[in-house]
């Protein structure tokens, strides 16, 4: 059990890989938005990669353990500290009962911490996982942010797991940068039949800004006056961004008359408006790494082909190929 | 300048046998879209995509993780690590050979009967708030609601003859989606198919339980949210994350594609009182298992066609005589 002192921005219970399987009720998977740095800080701490952990936003995040644990912090660096004292990232932790985890402002590149605890996050299972989908108010902890005052109950670590002293091989450390180059595959509404390939080739050599009013399920980039393929929608609408609605896959690109946005995590699963490219499933974690309203995404087409090798790589990475006894 | 191919479709199987073509369309690595027919608003479209779904649900292809049926389209989530996209297309397009002509499928249907105020004291109330905050001159918003526009876009005399019109309908849900188990629905009966424009700009709130009409798609609102639909009227909780009523036993979502929902009218107050009995477990949704007969069904099509036709031209002469929002 913790307690939480101050919730911050978004603290967020999440596992990995959320919700599946329910996308055609219109529940999207949630879950990490920077799956990666999430599943190494379970790793670290000796749980399964997707255990229910923490996703904390934007910093300042302060708790106290009431029992001893041993806790892990990846992801973006909030200068953690522990009693004061600065904690180290990317690597496992012994703690004693009464100590005080702290994690401040983002120093430095990235978006999002990641708190992993040996035994993990002990909130029951909604629909088949423990993740938080706050605009539907479920999963996590009672379907919402936390908030000063929650006191966040854990599990029991496995037996003979000691993974204090453990850490993230250095040389497999993510960096974060404040430009993203983000793996995408065309379509499913791309040039020619929707955009033009004057259309396509912007979108694919432009470095688009990250909106500051983007979030968990959507990223907006900045409005373009596309050209369009089509006079209009048809059927579907006036607007040639509109289509009888279909399914939007996670991580699709929409272009939602001018604006394109990303289908986040948290996204919407079904609608209108044409999706032009999809991000690549093993580029997914960068996402949750960027900061609104500060970082630009340059597109890097990609083919099926390509986009499976990256998310074979990035599942290593996500493994326990990445941890070592220090 | 060279050629360029549309690197996002793809495969094509041509219409044969008639069955509408299909077009495979990569939506990133891990989804795939199959695209069916033309982009046209047709039931029968919909009635195979849901017999398809069911076929592929049942064939459990490795590989595969969900799909996702919509109007005229099924994306298909899978692990393309172990599961080739021209694999997965060559599964599907034997799926679709096997299914049976559209007259013949049995779609499972469950009959729901859900009240409805009309003209609701909720909607109202969003109604005036984007008035106040966003849109003082909306044509689409006469006397504080949508509906006496709605009426005057499809060529009716008056509020309460566009309430008589679309409640004629049972209205088909063709998917769920944009959030949990938001319905999209279609009228059955193209005699009372009404059209109307969405918001423009889209409205900020809407009550949850909200049933809105946008294009010819009707929409009930699961949660409180913006949204760009017509407000018709309020119903009673399709979506309770907390599973208060025994409806919500197994699942949070009450709406299933294939769904026909027929609405009956009630006051503010008999509405307050129907969703208290269904937060504290009293009230019974009212829901009959049944199939829709596709043979039947198109059958029934025939004769009515000359109305319907009547109907659709007298809608698209109003439509032409009145200001878009």
């Amino acid at each position: 059990m913790f307690e939480v002192l101050e919730g911050g921005i978004q603290t967020t219970v999440q596992d990995f890989p959320g919700r599946q399987g329910l996308l055609d009720q219109g529940i999207c998977p949630a879950g990490p938005f920077d799956n990666l740095a999430f599943r190494l800080a379970n790793l670290l701490v000796g749980n399964d990669p997707g255990a229910a952990a923490l996703e904390i936003t934007a910093g300042n995040f302060q708790t106290r353990f009431e029992e001893d644990a041993v806790i892990a912090v990846c992801g973006a660096n909030m200068q953690p500290k522990l009693d004061g004292e600065p904690l180290e990232m990317w690597r496992s932790h012994r703690i004693g009962a009464g100590q005080t985890l702290a994690l401040g402002a983002v120093h430095g590149g990235g978006f999002r911490a990641y708190l992993a605890v040996a035994g993990a996050i002990d909130v029951p299972e909604y629909l088949g996982s423990r993740a938080t989908y706050a605009p539907g108010a479920i999963g996590g902890f009672e379907g919402r942010a936390l908030k000063k005052g929650d006191r966040v109950p854990t599990g029991a670590a496995r037996a003979g797991s000691a993974a204090a002293g453990q850490r993230v091989k250095p040389d497999r450390v993510p960096t974060y940068g404040s430009e993203w180059v983000v793996e995408a595959v065309p379509g499913p509404q791309s040039a020619p039949d929707y955009w033009t390939w004057n259309d396509f080739d912007h979108f694919f050599s432009h470095p688009w800004k990250l909106d500051r009013n983007s979030n968990r399920m959507g990223y907006r980039l900045e409005s373009h006056g596309w050209e369009w393929a089509r006079k209009s929608g048809g059927v579907a609408g006036g607007h040639p961004s509109n289509i009888l609605d279909n399914g939007y896959a996670v991580g699709a690109v929409n272009i939602a008359g001018d604006q394109p946005i990303i289908l986040c995590v948290d996204g919407p699963t079904l609608g209108g408006f044409v999706c032009a490219a999809g991000v690549a499933y093993g580029a997914m974690w960068k996402l949750g790494q960027m900061a609104p309203g500060r970082d630009k995404i340059n597109f890097k087409e990609v083919t099926i082909d390509e986009a499976a090798e990256l998310a074979r790589q990035t599942e290593d990475l996500a493994s326990a190929a990445s941890i070592e006894r220090v | 300048m060279s050629e360029r191919s549309n690197k996002a479709v793809l495969a094509e199987t041509p219409a044969q046998n008639g069955r509408p073509k299909v077009v495979f369309r990569s939506a990133g690595d891990r989804f795939l879209l199959a695209e069916f027919g033309e982009m046209a608003l047709d039931l029968t479209l919909n009635f195979r995509v849901l017999g398809l779904n069911q076929r592929l649900k049942d064939a459990a292809i490795d590989g595969v993780i969900e799909t996702v049926p919509a109007l005229r389209s099924i994306m298909v989530h899978y692990d393309s690590t172990t599961l080739a996209p021209a694999t997965l297309i060559a599964a599907i397009e034997e799926h679709y050979a096997a299914l049976p002509p559209v007259e013949d499928l049995s779609i499972p249907s469950r009959a729901i009967t859900l009240p409805l105020a009309v003209d609701d004291q909720w909607t109202r109330a969003d109604i005036a708030r984007y008035v106040q905050y966003i849109r003082k001159d909306a044509p689409n918003i006469i006397n504080g609601n949508n509906i006496e526009y709605a009426a005057m876009y499809n060529g009716l005399p008056d509020a309460e003859a566009f309430v008589e019109t679309f409640m004629a309908t049972p209205w088909w849900n063709a998917a769920n989606g944009f959030f949990p188990g938001l319905p999209f629905m279609f009228p059955l009966d193209p005699r009372y198919a009404v059209v109307i424009p969405k918001y423009n700009p889209t409205r900020p709130f809407t009550p949850e339980g909200a049933v809105g009409i946008a294009g010819p798609c009707l929409a009930i609102y699961p949660v409180p949210s913006p949204g760009g639909y017509q407000l018709i009227g309020r119903t009673i909780p399709i979506y309770d994350a907390q599973q208060r009523n025994p409806a919500f036993a197994d699942n949070p979502i009450l709406m299933k594609p294939g769904d026909r929902v027929t609405f009956t009218r009630c006051t503010d107050d008999e509405l307050i009182a129907l969703r208290e009995r269904v937060y504290d477990g009293s009230y019974q949704y009212q829901i009959e298992d049944g199939v829709l007969d596709v043979g039947d069904y198109l059958a029934g099509l025939q004769a009515i066609e000359p109305e319907a036709e009547a109907f659709r031209r007298r809608q698209q002469e109003a439509a032409e005589q009145t200001p878009l929002p």
